[in-house]
């Protein structure tokens, strides 16, 4: 039987991925990708604690999937930006997106 | 729109309002015509309508409106004049009768036998009351047709007065056989007059007029003609004076004083580029200020005292009535005066009539003497009972804001008002002020022959026919007003001013000036006829005055144009060849001026000498009164042929002026030959050669004001107040009179032949003086002037009047000027100028400190903002790593500081 904790750890990694992930890509799919992994280690984690704290019943898993819906849906935002970006500037670097500079 | 003929008032309102027509209409079009000349070179519209209105056809077009409207002002104001006249000789008709059948009823009373008596008395009272109630009739026909009001300016309403009652202004009219003379004299003398000036004044109607007079640097002075201008004045000029004869009240008189005395302003500065002639116009005005200073004053005693303007309402208020409800009264007619009877009640007062003393001279009416003067109800109420001499009056207390009516409704209740006696005296002296500035009197009689410096037609018309005889015309107007104090003091101003002016005249060689000394020495004819009693021969004296003295102006005028602008007689000579129609029309005037038998002026001169001899008569104290007249009527002759003879007669005596004289057109020689006829017949009468008989002088007499009779016609009644009878003010006939010594003006018709004499006597002096001395030359004048340096130095230097109001008044004005100048540049200028400089400094500092401390203060705060925002503003990179860098960053830190904080709780 694996534990909780294992699950947890899995989550954590999944997350440090994603966020590692964010920080170092210059390609905005990449860094859409990053914040795929930061949404999934948060996913296993809600699943894991449903299935292991008894006083949960089905709100874990219901979660996930909201979680789910809400990134298929900001990937379709993201592509649609990253679309528009790379009409105006051809190329997708994040890093060329410094307009917005103080 | 009244009918004219049930009320032909207002035929002499509709004669009003024509020249006030054409001068509105002569504005409009002036005003037009500017503006289309200011703008004709942007619009080609302008340009058209400027080309039209200044065409040859249309420039003389003025001139024919004002002729077209003083000429149907004078057919108008002729066909009221008849009306007026055929109601007055009714009238006067049916009176005559009645008193005819009075009188005989009153002898068979006499001769009848004693049972008889009472049905005699009883039909002389059938007589009296018949002759009541045809003047009652005719008043109600004056009060119906020949007045109106047109409205009311204002009402003043005493406060916790009941409604109502209170003093108001109205503005309406009045015609009485005055109005009517003075309109057919100042209508039928305007038209000439205008239509003289069409000739006179032809070449102002040229696009540019040279002035001789003006030089500038180069020549002499270009300008546009003013022949439109001219006639527009001349208009308003003429609306002003009829406005003036018609008027009701005073502070309409006093309105159109000011707009005459405008109109003169304005024309004796017509040409006003001469410097002369703008400071005439000065000169008259300024002068004329100090006189209309005099009447504001005695307006505002009358105002105050009386509570209104209104000619009737005035005179019934200060003069006796005739009768009240049962009885002639006995100082019917008289300023009756009062003493307030000690100690007094509370709210109202008692004043006493004191009874008079059987004197000569002095009246035995009573009244006469007394520190307060009664005022009288303005129509009497049905139950009226007047006080008489003896008697004590109830006085209301505050009787200045009542008007006619709530007095008439005291005199119900035997209360009268009453005013002080030095007030009414004061309020005559300051009318008559009023009227020495506007008549030229002594002494404010120094701007007349400045007036010259105007057009002819204008002197003629203004300056010696009609505006200057304003003064004297008010003066007959208000003489109700006057006590007797201030009838003196009228009759001493006129007696200098003909002496003075005469005496000047004399010297002068100006030709003009001579006329105007003449027209301000027979205004003092007329005032001091006016102080003597002679209220009829002062005023005939200014009807005839006007004609003759309008033909002589005129005249001159046709001399100096056909001399090319020369004035001076010394100059002329023999001119009678070369302008024989201006020549023997102007002989017609000087034989009248100078009391011709048979010419008009022959009978007005007598009836003033006649009325001075008849008071100096009775008051020997005052023999001056009756001497200079005297003198004057010889000097007057002098002067007048001296002029005539000088410009007429002999050789002439600059070759250069006589070539080029030729006789005047015919707009100019035919008013000369009407008014030539008009100062020869104007005052016939039947019979003829009788000095008395004179149609104008007869309707005057029976015009008089009945104070004129109080005044001076009636001397010694009895002394119990309603014994004796009297008529009813018409002609001369109160019975009561023939009881004691002659009065002043049974006098003067005792003496007028002595006094005509005398006159005449005079006037064949000067005429052989001025004949030895400018004809024949017999009499060198010029050895006369070096036997009598120092009479002629005063002469010809005008008595040294001008000198010493110029350093009494004149000199120490422009001194005490020029020291508030100099006060003004000095001081007050200085302490502005400190005021200003501290100002200034005050304002650097506060700048300084405003910029300094508030500002920097400020300043501060936003740059302190600013430098903040250039310090943080680098965090916002806009690069989506860094703010992840810092999002994880921040996140971490918050977790240990978390963990950090859980364990240390927990530990």
């Amino acid at each position: 039987m694996i534990d909780l904790n294992a699950y947890l750890f899995l989550g954590a990694i999944l997350f440090t991925c994603g966020v590692c992930c964010l920080m170092t890509k210059r390609n905005a799919i990449g860094v859409l990708m990053g914040v795929e992994l930061i949404l999934n280690g948060a996913t296993i984690n809600f699943v894991a604690f449903a299935h292991f704290n008894p006083t949960f019943e089905i709100e874990g898993q219901i979660f996930a999937l909201f979680v789910i819906a809400l990134a298929a849906a900001e990937a379709a935002v993201a592509l649609a930006i990253a679309l528009n970006f790379y009409n105006n500037h051809d190329s997708i670097d994040v890093d060329r997106a410094e307009e917005l500079k103080g | 729109m009244p009918n004219l003929l049930e009320q032909p008032g207002y035929f002499f309102v509709v004669a009003t309002l024509l020249p006030l027509a054409s001068f509105a209409l002569l504005l409009l079009s002036g005003g037009i015509k500017q503006l289309a000349r200011r703008y004709r070179d942007q619009s080609p519209w302008c340009e058209s309508l400027f080309a039209i209105m200044d065409g040859p056809s249309l420039r003389r077009l003025p001139a024919l409106v004002a002729l077209l409207a003083i000429a149907a002002a004078f057919a108008c104001s002729l066909a009221g004049g008849i009306l007026y006249f055929q109601e007055q000789s009714a009238l006067q008709g049916d009176l005559a009768f009645l008193q005819q059948e009075l009188a005989n009823k009153e002898r068979e009373l006499l001769k009848a036998p004693e049972e008889s008596k009472e049905a005699i008395e009883e039909e002389i009272e059938g007589k009296r009351s018949a002759i009541a109630y045809r003047l009652a009739t005719h008043q109600r026909r004056v009060d119906q047709c020949w007045q109106g009001q047109f409205f009311t300016l204002f009402k003043l309403r005493p406060s916790g007065a009941t409604p109502g009652r209170g003093t108001q202004l109205e503005v309406g009219f009045r015609v009485d056989m005055l109005t009517v003379l003075m309109f057919l004299m100042v209508t039928f003398i305007a038209t000439l007059i205008h239509l003289y000036s069409m000739a006179y004044l032809a070449e102002e109607s040229a696009d540019s007029v040279e002035d001789h007079e003006v030089h500038t640097a180069a020549s002499h002075l270009h300008r546009r003609g003013r022949f439109g201008r001219f006639f527009l004045y001349l208009s308003l000029f003429c609306f002003s004076m009829l406005h003036l004869l018609l008027a009701d009240n005073l502070l309409q008189v006093f309105v159109s004083w000011e707009l005459v005395g405008i109109c003169s302003f304005l024309l004796i500065g017509f040409y006003y580029e001469r410097q002369s002639a703008s400071n005439a116009a000065n000169k008259a005005f300024i002068v004329n200020r100090v006189g209309d200073a005099g009447f504001l004053i005695g307006l505002l005693i009358v105002w105050s005292y009386l509570g209104t303007f209104h000619f009737e309402s005035i005179f019934a208020q200060l003069r006796a009535p005739v009768r009240d409800a049962h009885h002639d009264i006995s100082f019917a007619g008289r300023i009756v005066r009062a003493d307030p009877v000690l100690p007094g009640e509370e709210g109202s007062r008692r004043l006493r009539i004191p009874r008079g003393k059987k004197e000569a001279g002095q009246s035995g009416v009573g009244g006469s003497e007394g520190s307060e003067v009664i005022l009288w109800p303005a129509r009497p109420p049905g139950e009226y009972h007047a006080p008489h001499a003896g008697q004590a009056v109830k006085v209301v207390a505050n009787p200045a804001l009542d008007q006619r009516r709530f007095r008439d409704e005291l005199a119900e209740k035997g209360e009268h008002g009453a005013m002080p006696y030095w007030m009414l005296v004061a309020a005559g002296l300051g009318l008559f002020l009023g009227c020495v500035g506007k008549s030229a009197q002594f002494p404010l009689q120094v701007w007349l022959p400045d007036a010259m410096e105007g057009p002819t037609p204008v002197s003629a018309l203004i300056h010696a026919a009609t505006m200057v005889a304003a003064g004297v015309y008010l003066v007959g107007r208000c003489y109700p007003l006057f006590t007797p104090e201030v009838l003196l003091v009228i009759a001493y101003t006129g007696a200098i001013t003909l002496f003075v002016a005469a005496t000047i005249a004399v010297v002068q060689d100006d030709i003009k000036k001579v006329l105007a000394y003449s027209t301000v020495s027979q205004l003092g004819f007329m005032m001091l006829a006016l102080g003597v009693g002679g209220w009829a021969a002062g005023l005939f004296h200014l009807l005839t005055h006007a004609f003759f003295k309008a033909l002589l102006f005129l005249g001159a005028g046709s001399v100096i144009l056909a001399c090319h602008h020369e004035q001076n007689l010394q100059k002329m000579g023999g001119l009678l060849s070369r302008l024989p129609i201006t020549g023997w029309a102007m002989l017609a005037g000087v034989l009248a001026i100078a009391g011709t038998p048979l010419f008009s002026g022959w009978y007005s001169k007598d009836a003033i000498l006649a009325h001075a001899l008849g008071f100096v008569y009775v008051r020997p104290g005052h023999l001056l009164l009756f001497l200079l007249p005297l003198v004057t009527a010889g000097l007057t002759t002098f002067y007048m042929f001296r002029l005539w003879f000088l410009a007429f007669s002999g050789t002439p005596r600059d070759p250069h002026v006589f070539e080029k004289a030729r006789e005047s057109p015919w707009p100019m020689t035919l008013p000369l030959v009407l008014l030539a006829a008009c100062s020869v017949g104007i005052a016939w009468g039947w019979p003829v050669w009788d000095a008395r008989a004179s149609w104008i002088d007869v309707t005057l007499q029976s015009n008089q004001p009945n104070s004129v009779l109080a005044e001076f016609g009636i001397v010694s009644h009895s002394d119990e107040g309603h014994s004796h009878e009297h008529g009813h003010g018409h002609g001369e006939a109160w019975p009561g009179a023939k009881k004691g010594p002659l009065s002043e003006r049974q006098w003067a018709h005792e003496l007028h032949d002595y006094a005509g004499l005398l006159a005449l006597g005079m006037a064949v002096l000067g005429l052989v003086f001025a004949w030895v001395t400018y004809y024949s030359r017999t009499l060198d004048p010029a050895q006369a002037r070096q036997q009598f340096p120092a009479i002629h130095a005063l002469l010809v230097n005008r008595w040294y009047f001008d000198h010493l109001y110029d350093a009494l008044l004149v000199r120490p004005a422009i001194v005490v000027a020029r020291g508030c100048a100099a006060f003004d540049l000095r001081y007050l200028d200085g302490l502005a100028h400190a005021l200003a400089r501290g100002a200034v400094a005050i304002a650097r500092l506060d700048n300084r400190f405003d910029q300094g401390l508030v500002d920097g203060l400020v300043n501060l705060v936003a740059g302190t903002a600013y430098a903040a925002g250039g310090l943080v503003r680098h965090v916002q990179t806009g690069a989506l790593r860094t703010y992840l860098v810092f999002l994880v960053l921040a996140t971490v830190a918050l977790f240990i500081v978390l963990s950090y904080v859980a364990l240390a709780a927990g530990g």
